[in-house]
């Protein structure tokens, strides 16, 4: 069905009849009509609009005819509909006219990069105060705690643990083997040119017990347990069973946060333990597979490799990258506001600082065990 | 009009999940530019026959038609309805005005200020003129569910489904609510199913209703509320429209 607007013109007086299909299906059409007729009617003191040639009209078309009637209104041209030819579209752009207390529309205007780059620029100390807010708020609950140790969810430990720790196993296991092979060929290739392949247990026993397994096997949490407890922290937020809880009287801080941070310092070592192991067998694997050496060389050159001192120097710090994991992803799901997106963006955002919370504090520990000489 | 093809027809239809069965045997009729309004008592299962209505889950048996359409479940193309959800269900991420707007960027070829226009008028039609450039983050209950409707109506369908319309609003805004259904009802021609409890808001709008009860598994009474209340002698359909209690009748009476 075609769609046009008739216009007769004398002089400064003009009468215009839609004819055809004004509804959405024919918006552009319709658009496109009017936009001529309004360019047709420039000068003109009074319009009378006939209906009657409407086939069909629905909201669309109605809000671009009383639109155009709007602004004919506005450009002092006074418009009348012919009134009793077709009552039904007569009462939708009755409908969509402009009534007083409307307030015009704002002004889209996009942001352009370089606001985009300021604002987010501008974001950045209140971001860090929130951070720092956090944490202080957290230290201060900890006296309160053993004051109070009613106020934590310690019946959740043992399932919080199940879950973001016991069930991380075999993904973090299968890194740390991974990162074992790894070890273990690089240092036959890169040892093996000066004939010191027997030193290659120790490579794998020093990189991976002191560094590479606790760094590992927190990142692996920190991308799984930590984007679980920020989106489900976050979804609770939202969802205002945070508030619930803080109308009964719970602090969600000492509810929710500290048993999610023990479990997470609690398993993390667990889980870097398990790690180290697996990454020797790796280790050995690569190594068996292209050389000449025997397992039974390996496992020897191994045990005399591990000492106590590599060993605690990875595991001291496992406890901290745990709890720093939890901390974060708490807190980034707390501070979540709005609705789903803020879900999605918070648990982001904790992952990204997680990871790379637990590479700065692994280099700290480093720094420090070199500097006392661990 | 007798003469026009009821707007949905419901005939012999059962729903539930496997082996539970929630209603069975339904049929009822909607006619074209109606209010009807879906009643009983919570857990009856009236969001979830208003589920199988749009299309959301399949049924177990029986039929919908909507405009001579069947098997809404299988519906693919421009939605014939449009649905206001328990809480708005606006999408959080985006403004007042992109919401609205999505629907028609998505199924129509209109682009540019045409969208903004449209949705503009949608959001004046419900009150909220002002409010195009929030988020729904930044407006009251009340505010998203008028926003909801809105949204519902960009695509111009002749048929609306409400999920609970002014549950949770207090009365001034409830009551805003009911005269905007009825603005639209009378002034758009378009039919309207609502699922609801309130009693003021059935008396206000609806024209027609059913009554659903959990332990009959389907409809207990038909018709105008208003008779049904004043008439009706089933005792459950008594209770709902006075707002009685068995047991507490039971314990007046002594």
């Amino acid at each position: 069905m075609g769609v046009a607007v008739r216009t007769d013109r004398e002089g400064d007086r003009a009468s215009i009849v839609p004819t055809g299909s004004f509804d959405l299906a024919h918006a552009t059409a319709v658009v496109t009509a009017v936009e001529r007729t309004e360019a047709s009617l420039g000068g003109c003191r009074s319009v009378n609009v006939d209906l009657s040639q409407l086939d069909r009209i629905d909201g669309a078309g109605a809000v671009l005819l009383a639109r155009l009637l709007d602004r004919l209104d506005a450009n002092e041209c006074a418009t009348r509909l012919v009134e009793g030819r077709n009552t039904n579209a007569e009462r939708l752009i009755a409908l969509y006219r402009e009534r007083r207390g409307d307030r015009p529309a704002p002004q889209r205007s996009a942001m352009s990069s370089l606001d985009r780059i300021g604002a987010s620029a501008a974001e950045l100390p209140g971001k860090a105060y929130a951070a720092l807010d956090f944490i202080g708020r957290y230290a201060a609950t900890l006296p309160k705690i053993t004051a109070k140790p009613d106020s934590v969810d310690w019946g959740s430990l043992p399932r919080l643990m199940q879950e973001i720790g016991a069930q991380a196993l075999l993904v973090t296991s299968a890194a740390n083997l991974l990162v074992g092979v790894i070890v273990g060929f690089l240092g036959v290739s890169q040892l093996g040119r000066f004939g010191a392949v027997s030193y290659v247990p120790e490579l794998v026993v020093v990189a991976h017990f002191r560094e590479l397994g606790p760094l590992v096997t927190a990142i692996v949490v920190a991308g799984r347990s930590g984007a679980g407890l920020a989106s489900e922290i976050a979804t609770m937020q939202v969802s205002e069973e945070i508030d619930a809880l803080r109308s009964m009287g719970f602090d969600p801080l000492r509810w929710l946060v500290v048993p999610r941070c023990l479990a997470l310092a609690a398993t993390v070592p667990l889980l870097t333990w398990v790690g180290d192991g697996v990454a020797l067998i790796g280790g050995m694997a690569a190594t068996l597979s292209i050389t000449q050496m025997t397992a039974r060389a390996y496992a020897q050159a191994t045990m005399y490799a591990i000492t106590p001192a590599h060993l605690v120097a990875g595991l001291v710090k496992s406890p901290f990258l745990g709890f720093a994991i939890g901390l974060i992803a708490c807190c980034q799901g707390l501070l979540a506001r709005g609705g789903a997106a803020a879900v999605g963006a918070r648990t982001t955002t904790a992952v990204v600082l997680a990871i790379f919370s637990v590479i700065v504090i692994s280099a700290v520990f480093t720094f420090f065990l070199v500097l006392i000489g661990v | 009009m007798p003469l026009l093809k009821p707007h949905i027809t419901v005939d012999d239809l059962s729903i539930g999940w496997g082996a539970r069965i929630l209603m069975e045997h339904v049929s009822f009729q909607v006619e074209r530019g109606t209010v009807f309004a879906i009643l009983g008592g919570s857990g009856c299962g009236k969001s979830s026959l208003l589920r199988y209505l749009i299309g959301l889950e399949q049924p177990q048996a029986g039929r919908i038609e909507i405009d001579g359409v069947g098997e809404p479940h299988r519906y693919e193309g421009i939605p014939p309805f449009g649905v206001l959800f328990q809480s708005g269900a606006l999408f959080s991420s985006m403004t007042l005005a992109e919401n609205l707007a999505l629907p028609l960027t998505a199924w129509t070829p209109i682009r540019g200020a045409v969208v903004w226009e449209l949705v503009q008028a949608k959001l004046n039609l419900v009150g909220l003129g002002a409010f195009a450039e929030h988020l729904p983050g930044e407006i009251s209950g009340g505010m998203k569910k008028r926003a909801g409707i809105a949204r519902a109506l960009m695509l111009e369908a002749n048929l609306l489904f409400f999920d609970e319309p002014t549950a949770g609003l207090d009365p001034i805004s409830a009551v805003e609510l009911d005269q905007l259904i009825l603005t639209l009802s009378r002034d758009l021609g378009i039919t309207m199913v609502i699922v609801t409890h309130e009693l003021p808001s059935i008396f206000l709008v609806a024209a027609q209703c059913i009554v659903l009860d959990l332990a009959a598994k389907g409809i207990v009474a038909r018709g105008d509320p208003r008779k049904l209340r004043d008439e009706s002698e089933i005792p459950f359909v008594h209770n709902f429209f006075t707002r009685s209690s068995p047991a507490v009748s039971a314990s007046q009476g002594g």
